[in-house]
């Protein structure tokens, strides 16, 4: 695409977003011509969705711009120093410039039909009759992809897929042939597979139209594989721009350096890799034969499991019962990392609060030969009491494992130096004690959860989606110390994950489960250079 | 759908009358254990001894409780709601409770239907005003108002409603309450203030209420969708925000309903209504069981109805419930 020739839709000056006392974008320039696609990556709170929102007229009536201005093409939609005109707004949304959100579930009105809330776009920016209207939505539902778009039409929005219902929402986004498209990490909310279809669905939207795109991701894979140019954002700044591939191939700032090296990937080497059945680590020296003994040993043993989930059937009817995991036959041993891979709704997570014990809707056999297992959350924000004390919360699992069995009796003064001696583990240190979960980061309150989980030194730790709420560079330092603290403490992990590469990152074997089965499982590399699945087969190619 | 809805209904159905069971036993035993003699109530301490033993005969007193509980529910349900130990009908014939309560229900509901009309078409208007936060000077004046017309006790709210419509104003005639049998029109007419009386502190916490729902729905995703199409900020709020925002105010609102149908005792009183509240007080403090317990079967008939009207509402506003 040649620079010279296309024409700028929007134009971003030296914009500067505050909110209160906070600054949330500072001096950000950004350009983006017709048929280019234009990534804005970066980390939550690095000010790349409060951007995108300034630029759309949507942000949060609290933020006032410090300096700068928005063009859009010969047009100042808003300049520092002069309040927003919405009116002036209102000609340019929907018509001109339109926007794809992050999560298509919320984005949605719950409560007015699919077809309807495009319509509105017509009903607002057209003159059109009602027939006619009707006809233009579903001409849009069909040319994303939607198959039936009566159907679609006459949907609310929990009746359809999480992928569907993004595709509505691009045909939204696109029904007016808008000059400008801000996609805000339009694929985050969905599976892998999904997330392909969108990806090009957008890229194919783009080639036709010939219109600008900005894409807002945390995902540098997704960026590189999507965008022309790349603006790579932190704190407020845009600390580094140009075309995709000279970004990757010569990062020109630190920050870029360390995503690209974060980025969870099969290219790079395992974190800390230890390997099973007794393969020489070099970790550790003198209890090595011990250890070798030790991991042959299982530490939970599930047979033909099937678990169920019953659905509304109440007391009367047996009938709501649906199989959710079906035939589930593997052992977890002494000291290893067991990945479990699937895309949303596969049963991973019923599977793992089976093992814990938590469904009781089971046929076959769980065994256990540990302490009882503990649980790793995914999201530590709603995961922890928000009105309990670190402390209160590390010391629970010891009060709980007091409560059930005398043996693990201990008083207060214990418990407290027990949880000292946690948050040393976890990096953390005493002076948290009293903080509240609202006075720490995410990945502090992440830490906190792990400590939580292995305080009561279970042999068994299932960790559900451990680092899919984080941002990359957390994530890599959390897995970190997931296999740190299990070098210490020699437990074994259910490491489960809808992403494969971080599942490769952390485990030693894999389990990759769909539609509720288990349809392979092996040592990961054995797994990832030759899958014999074609379900895997995909996942790889995909990702 | 239809099956669902049907469903619903047999389940809510059974569920009215188990607890309709439960409650006249309940309420049975209650007046079996609470001190203080029905025939004492009725004759004075005057009455000989034999007078005394007579009426306890009638009345079936000497029955054992199971007998006696029978013998009441038996009728309840033949349509039979017994008599009232207070009020007589002729010189030696008590008042069957269904006259009773039947004369002055009427009064009751008519007078609910009112405040509910009223704190609907106030509030909900009110409230969506209010959630659009236009203007601070309103925002602050609405607070102030909606907080002082909660904290005001409903008799002297009664008592300010019958000065100023009644005394300064002349728009009724205070006491005058005229039966709706002899004048339908006149009897609306003047139950029309003390339903402004009963619906004021509702308005007001309705209004409330409905504000805040509407401000925790205004950051919904799906409003900033709709902002991006280009909305304005009235097609926002009612079309997208109002109707998700009254999921919580329907609850609410069935609270208020089942509250004021159940009979607003005070209020009436104030107003001089002949109504079924002060029917309720009356024949608590003359021990009037009969009609008590009834009363009680009425209210909790009220509650649980109007809950089920909740649900079937929550299903027409949220499609997402239809389906559960």
């Amino acid at each position: 695409m040649s620079k010279a020739t296309a024409e700028t839709i929007v134009r971003i000056e030296d914009l500067s977003v505050k909110f209160d006392v906070t600054q949330a974008v500072e001096h950000v320039n950004l350009e983006v011509a017709a048929g280019e696609i234009v990534g804005i990556v970066g980390e939550s709170g690095s000010g790349k969705s409060v951007t995108a929102l300034t630029l759309m007229g949507l942000v949060a009536d609290s933020a006032t711009m410090g300096t700068g201005r928005i063009l859009f093409g010969d047009t100042v939609l808003q300049e520092a120093g002069k309040p927003r005109d919405k009116a002036l707004y209102r000609r340019f949304q929907g018509e001109q410039m339109t926007m794809v959100f992050q999560e298509p579930m919320t984005s949605l009105n719950p409560t007015k039909k699919v077809g309807v809330q495009v319509e509105e776009m017509l009903l607002l920016h057209t003159e059109l009759s009602k027939e006619e209207r009707h006809q233009r939505v579903c001409d849009s539902f069909l040319s994303v992809g939607l198959k039936e778009p009566e159907k679609v039409f006459a949907s609310y929005p929990h009746q359809l897929s999480g992928g569907m219902r993004q595709r509505a929402m691009i045909a939204m986004a696109t029904i007016l042939h808008p000059k400008l498209i801000v996609a805000d990490e339009p694929t985050t909310a969905l599976d892998v597979t999904i997330q392909n279809q969108i990806i090009e669905l957008l890229r194919e939207i783009n080639q036709k139209e010939k219109n600008a795109m900005i894409f807002i991701t945390h995902d540098l894979n997704l960026a590189r594989r999507l965008c022309h140019r790349i603006a790579v954002m932190k704190d407020g700044q845009v600390v580094e721009c140009g075309a995709t591939e000279d970004v990757f191939a010569d990062p020109k700032a630190d920050y870029t350096r360390r995503l690209i090296e974060a980025v969870p990937s099969r290219m790079k080497p395992k974190v800390q890799v230890t390997v099973p059945e007794g393969v020489e680590t070099g970790s550790a020296a003198a209890g090595d034969t011990e250890h070798r003994a030790e991991r042959q040993k299982p530490v939970a043993v599930v047979e033909h499991l099937n678990v169920y989930y019953r659905d509304g059937g109440g007391f009367f009817s047996r009938k709501g019962k649906q199989k959710v995991v079906k035939d589930a036959d593997f052992t977890i041993y002494r000291g290893e990392v067991l990945g479990l891979v699937g895309e949303s709704g596969c049963g991973k997570s019923t599977l793992s609060k089976a093992i814990l014990g938590m469904n009781k809707e089971i046929e076959g056999e769980i065994k256990h030969f540990s302490t009882r297992p503990q649980m790793i959350f995914q999201d530590p924000y709603s995961s922890l009491n928000p009105c309990k004390t670190v402390e209160w919360l590390l010391t629970e699992p010891l009060r709980a494992a007091g409560e059930l069995d005398a043996a693990y009796k201990m008083s207060a003064a214990d418990r407290k130096a027990q949880a000292c001696d946690m948050l040393r583990k976890i990096g953390m240190d005493e002076k948290y004690l009293d903080r509240k979960p609202s006075q720490l980061s995410g990945g502090q309150r992440q830490r906190i959860s792990i400590g939580q989980a292995l305080i009561t030194r279970p042999g068994l730790v299932i960790a559900d989606e451990p680092v899919s709420a984080l941002d990359v560079t957390l994530q890599a330092q959390i897995m970190e110390l997931m296999r740190q603290l299990q070098d210490e403490m020699h437990m074994a992990y259910l490491f489960i994950s809808h992403d494969i590469n971080v599942v490769y990152q952390m485990s030693d074997r894999i389990m990759v489960m769909k539609d509720g089965q288990i349809v392979e499982q092996g040592k990961t590399e054995e797994i990832f250079q030759s899958p014999r699945n074609p379900y895997t087969q995909m996942l790889l190619r995909e990702s | 759908m239809q099956y669902r809805t049907t469903k619903l209904i047999g389940k809510k159905l059974i569920t009215l009358i188990m607890t309709l069971f439960l409650v006249s036993v309940a309420a049975f035993l209650a007046f079996q254990i609470i001190p203080g003699d029905v025939v004492n109530a009725i004759l004075g301490t005057e009455a000989t001894p034999e007078r005394e033993a007579q009426l306890r005969e009638e009345l079936g007193l000497n029955d054992p409780p199971v007998v006696r509980y029978l013998h009441w529910i038996g009728g309840v349900l033949k349509g039979d709601l017994g008599r009232s130990y207070r009020y007589s009908k002729s010189m030696n014939e008590m008042m069957p409770v269904a006259e009773l309560i039947g004369d002055k229900l009427p009064v009751t509901l008519w007078l609910a239907a009112l405040a509910v009309l009223i704190i609907i078409v106030v509030s909900i208007p009110l409230g969506v005003l209010w959630a659009q936060g236009k203007s601070r000077v309103l925002d602050a004046f609405l607070n102030v108002l909606t907080q002082t017309v909660m904290a005001i006790p409903s008799f002297f709210l009664g008592i300010l409603v019958t000065y100023l419509f009644g005394m300064v104003l002349h728009w009724f005639q205070p006491g005058g309450y005229v039966s709706y049998q002899t004048d339908f029109w006149g009897f609306l007419g003047y139950l029309v203030f003390p339903a402004i009386s009963v619906a004021i502190p509702k308005i007001a916490m309705t209004a409330r209420f409905l504000r805040n729902s509407m401000l925790t729905e205004k950051s919904a995703d799906y409003v900033r969708t709709a902002k991006s199409k280009g909305c304005t900020d009235r097609q926002v709020m009612y079309g997208h925000v109002l109707r998700n925002a009254m999921m919580p105010v329907v609850t609410f609102l069935g609270m208020i309903i089942a509250e004021i149908v159940a009979g607003s005792i005070v209020v009436e009183q104030v107003f001089g209504l002949p109504g079924v509240g002060r029917l309720l007080i009356s024949s608590i403090s003359n021990r009037d069981f009969p009609v008590v317990e009834i009363l009680i079967l009425y209210i909790t008939a009220v509650v649980i109805i109007v809950y089920f009207l909740v649900d079937l509402l929550y299903r027409v506003i949220d499609p997402r419930i239809r389906e559960m």
